[in-house]
């Protein structure tokens, strides 16, 4: 069984890597939600490498870059767009908003009125974006990651629970162990040396096939039905897994086995991404809710290979 | 805080959880009534062939109050009360007086009444008290009093299985099917238990009681000592068993299995009689096979007899006994016969020498009436056995003519006779209608043989047919009731199987035959597989059923007098003693839901024993590696892998090879685990 990444996969995460100093598990979840074609919420104070991730893995993946930084009077039509009257030639044009690029960096998202957060959340959920009733698809593959700073509490729009639903995964960066940082600041993870396209358009959409068809075997089914009966059905969180959240968990785990080449998902792959799928979508009724607390909670109470 | 206070209270599932709660709390209730009610069938099935009608009337009501699920009221009970002690005043009403109460039967039945009346009127109040716990077992014990067959012996093994599980049901409110295996597991226990107990705990005996074996009670048609010559002898071949035999040895051939009834000398025109007694008293004394009847005592078969109630004094015993069972006569004519006649079932002991030659004692007194005969009864019989008589002067060459005759005569056995004229039986039977079955047969020869001057006589009983035979095990029906001739010649007395000489059989007879099964064509396999049940219910009954208070004794000073039987016996007890211990283990044993998982089961104990525990949470991938980081190289890594593919891959691979990567993990790590205990 395999647990290293697969060779082809390898260089890809090397090279974001190489910017992003230690962070192999947030580089390896990216890939994954992205080859899954679901949409990443990061979560995290400023400062720990954010947009660098976002940047240096759209660069990797030779995808157009678009970011929009949100605030407080940002209007759906500054993403998305317009569509105003030419007069030289007569006729409504669109003036493309920065959505329509391949991979988006929705900076710290919360910040944003809910109307705005819908637009957005609506063109990841469906891939096109309606303009004075006209339809307009978006580029294939088109991929999100959105920021928030947990900690600011003034001024911010809190995603609600059905948007949050939307996000595949999420998870935060974090500090640099000491090593990574050394490195840091010695002048390692060099932000000058510019990532270069290491994936084409053709492997994208084959690795995103391959996800499709990974095998989940009946044993890993049960396995993780047992996972989300347990979070409705515990007692122990507000709400259970929805089966959105359900999908999510079943892509992912499914990308996190396609990551590692191979073509059926193991109980490990599940556990490696469990916690970053639900982390968003449980809130425990007492006491905080965390990435760890999630793990502990349901890998103690649901055995694997049982 | 005060957000979850609120979501609790408008959760929906919070606020029905009160609702299903409660009617949880019904359920368990109706439950436990419901349990109540399966061990009540159960044990009151076999009381409903016991109770008398007015009982069966009043348990309809019963019923028919509990499906209209009418709660008890007052009036009810009332009402309830008085049809039940109606109805037990009507069942007992020929009873009924104080000297009938001390027949234990009387009384067990009255109580048993009263017992299912109280019964009744306590579920009709629908609350479960002490009592109504308590009286399936009590209405078990009472139904013991009644029956006495396989059929309830089968019936009790599996009414206190239910009641035992429906009471770990009710005790532990756990679900059907694990209490049923928690059942089992304590039936495997008690096997050893109940097998000790059987054979050493003290029996009661009931003979004085007096009641006995249901339906047995019938009086038995087949050999009842006289025989008549008129149709009403035999109307249709019963198979109802009069005895059941169990030969030490291979059983003798068909031609030997002759079972001695009584011997008839008397010719009273419509039937044959024995000797008078007067003239019996006088052949005093008894005789038994003697040294010189039978060649030597190797040639003894020996058998046991279970003789159901035949409401007559005879035994029935091969030709030629040896010894009178206990309590038995053989006079000098080898009848054997008890002093009262058999209203219980009889089981002897018996010995007989098949191979035999006797009666060079028999007294002129008896040989005169042997040779006593009516010549002007049957003229035309009178002047054929006179031709023959004179042509063969020799005794010998007599008989031969005498039975070439008797088949020249071209009879016809038939089960459905015209009827003869009873004046000249042997005239009209030979000569006239030519149609008869044994006893015709037997009585003209007789007759005939007389007439030629040869001793003759009738002797009845029965002609065991092998047909009804598995093994060493015999059953003898009441249409094997025969009857045949005996010859004195040169000094003894030979059997002449006088039914030989019918030429024919009519086709009516045959049907007869072919119906009620002894014929080869009719279902040859139900036959046997009846006959197979036969042999098993006769084997338990008289290893199970009959193993009485004097047996136990019996056993007992056996076992004290022979250490080998003793050791024989603490051998089987050992080898009951492992199988209860199979079963139960085998009951208790894990359930797998996995089947590779079942096969990981040894490996998972020994990593456990080297240290290597599975954390909480973890994977059997993260547990094999934790391994693998100390142990590099281990075979696991194989195990790891197929455990993995075939868990959760797409190939389908049979666990062949899983099995053998197991085995060969499980070969090498034991001297890894002794390493690690030297190096502790």
């Amino acid at each position: 069984m395999n647990e290293t990444l697969a060779p082809e996969f390898r260089p890809i995460v090397d090279a974001v890597e190489a910017h992003l100093l230690g962070k192999r598990h947030a580089i390896s979840l990216t890939l994954a939600a992205f080859f899954a074609g679901g949409h990443v919420l990061l979560e995290d104070i400023p400062g720990v490498g954010k947009t660098t991730l976002a940047k240096t893995f759209a660069n990797v993946m030779g995808l157009d870059f678009g970011r929009v930084q949100f605030t407080g009077d940002l209007l759906p039509s500054d993403i998305l767009g317009v569509s105003y009257f030419d007069q030289e030639s007569g006729k409504f044009v669109l003036k493309k908003g920065p959505i329509f690029t391949q991979f988006l960096l929705a900076d710290e998202i919360n910040r944003s009125m809910p109307k705005t957060q819908s637009a957005l959340l609506e063109a990841m959920e469906e891939h096109h974006v309606t303009i004075d009733g006209i339809s307009h698809p978006l580029k294939e593959p088109f991929f999100v990651i959105a920021t928030q700073n947990p900690h600011e509490e003034v001024g911010t729009f809190a995603l609600p629970h059905s948007q949050l639903d939307r996000f595949l995964c999420s998870f935060g960066i974090g500090y640099p162990d000491k090593e990574a940082e050394r490195a840091v600041l010695l002048g390692g993870g060099s932000r000058a040396a510019a990532a270069v396209p290491l994936i084409d358009a053709a492997a994208i959409n084959t690795a995103m096939e391959a996800v499709r068809t990974v095998h989940l075997s009946p044993a890993l089914i049960d396995y993780l039905q047992s996972l989300i009966a347990y979070t409705r059905d515990s007692g122990r969180f507000v709400y259970g897994l929805s089966t959105r959240g359900a999908l999510a968990l079943a892509a992912m785990t499914r990308a996190w086995a396609h990551l590692h080449g191979r073509d059926y998902a193991v109980p490990d792959d599940v556990q490696a991404v469990l916690g970053e799928v639900c982390l968003h979508r449980l809130a425990f009724k007492e006491g905080v809710t965390t990435l760890n607390r999630i793990r502990h909670e349901l890998f103690s109470h649901v055995p694997a290979d049982a | 805080m005060r957000f979850s206070a609120i979501l609790r209270f408008t959760d929906p599932a919070a606020r029905g959880k009160s609702r299903i709660v409660k009617r949880l709390n019904a359920w368990r209730e109706t439950r436990e009534l419901f349990l109540l009610d399966l061990a009540y069938l159960a044990v009151v099935t076999p009381v409903l062939l016991l109770v008398k009608l007015p009982m069966l009337l009043f348990l309809l009501l019963v019923l028919v109050l509990l499906l209209a699920r009418k709660r008890g009221s007052v009036a009810t009970l009332l009402f309830v009360a008085l049809a039940g002690l109606f109805a037990i005043f009507f069942s007992i009403y020929g009873a009924f007086n104080f000297a009938g109460l001390s027949r234990l039967k009387l009384f067990v039945e009255l109580i048993l009444y009263l017992l299912l009346l109280a019964v009744s009127l306590q579920r009709l109040t629908r609350t479960i008290n002490f009592y109504l716990l308590v009286s399936p077992v009590l209405l078990l014990a009472l139904s013991l009093f009644f029956f006495d067959s396989i059929a309830m012996l089968v019936y009790v093994v599996f009414e206190v299985f239910v009641l035992l599980w429906l009471i770990l049901a009710y005790r532990t409110r756990a679900d059907a099917l694990s209490s049923l295996r928690v059942t089992g597991m304590l039936f495997a226990l008690s096997l050893p238990w109940v097998v000790l107990l059987f054979f050493f705990f003290p029996r009661i005996s009931f003979e004085h009681a007096s009641y006995g074996f249901r339906g047995d009670e019938i009086t038995r048609t087949g050999h009842d000592g006289t025989m008549r010559m008129d149709g009403a002898a035999l109307l249709v071949p019963s198979e109802r068993i009069v005895m059941e035999v169990g030969f030490q040895n291979a059983m003798p051939p068909d031609g030997q299995l002759y079972f001695r009834g009584s011997v008839l000398y008397r010719d009273k025109k419509d039937h044959w009689e024995p000797l008078p007694s007067y003239v019996r008293r006088a052949f005093a004394p008894k005789q038994n096979a003697q040294a010189g009847m039978y060649r030597s005592a190797d040639e003894v078969t020996a058998y046991k007899v279970s003789l159901y109630p035949t409401h007559k004094k005879w035994l029935y015993l091969l030709d030629l006994p040896i010894e009178a069972p206990e309590g038995a006569t053989i006079n000098a004519d080898f009848e054997t016969t008890l002093e009262k006649p058999v209203n219980e079932p009889q089981h002897y002991d018996a010995g007989s020498a098949l191979v035999y030659r006797y009666g060079d004692r028999t007294e002129r007194s008896v040989l005169a009436y042997a040779r006593d005969v009516n010549r002007s009864a049957n003229p035309r019989s009178a002047k054929a056995a006179d031709t023959i008589a004179a042509a063969n002067p020799d005794p010998k060459q007599r008989l031969d003519a005498l039975l070439r005759f008797f088949r020249d005569q071209n009879l016809t056995y038939s089960l459905r006779p015209e009827p003869l004229d009873l004046n000249h039986t042997a005239d009209s039977f030979l000569f006239d209608k030519r149609k008869g079955y044994c006893v015709h047969f037997a009585g003209s020869f007789v007759t005939l043989s007389r007439l030629a001057g040869l001793p003759a006589r009738v002797v009845t009983g029965y002609k065991a047919d092998r047909k009804n035979s598995v093994k060493n095990y015999l059953a003898v029906k009441e249409r094997d009731a025969h009857a045949w001739a005996e010859v004195y010649l040169s000094d003894h007395w030979q059997r002449i199987e006088t039914t030989a000489a019918a030429a024919f059989i009519d086709s009516e007879s045959a049907e007869l035959l072919r119906q009620t099964g002894t014929l080869e064509d009719n279902g040859e396999r139900l036959t046997r597989l009846n006959l197979y049940l036969l042999y098993v219910k006769y084997q338990v009954e008289t290893w199970v059923l009959q193993y009485s208070h004097f047996r136990q004794m019996r056993l007992l000073e056996n076992v004290k007098q022979h250490p080998a039987l003793a050791a024989k016996l603490a051998a089987a007890f050992a080898l009951i003693v492992l199988a209860s211990a199979a079963l139960f283990l085998w009951l208790r044993r894990p359930r797998c839901k996995d089947k590779l998982l079942c096969l990981l089961r040894p490996l998972l104990t020994r990593l456990q024993r080297s240290g290597f525990e599975r954390e909480e949470g973890e994977t059997l991938h993260r547990l094999f590696a934790r391994y693998l980081e100390t142990y590099p190289g281990s075979t696991l890594t194989e195990v790891d892998r197929l455990y993995h593919r075939l868990q959760y891959g797409t190939a389908h691979e049979d666990a062949v090879q899983f099995k053998k990567a197991i085995r060969a993990f499980l070969r090498e790590s034991p001297a890894k685990g002794d390493s690690d205990a030297r190096k502790l």
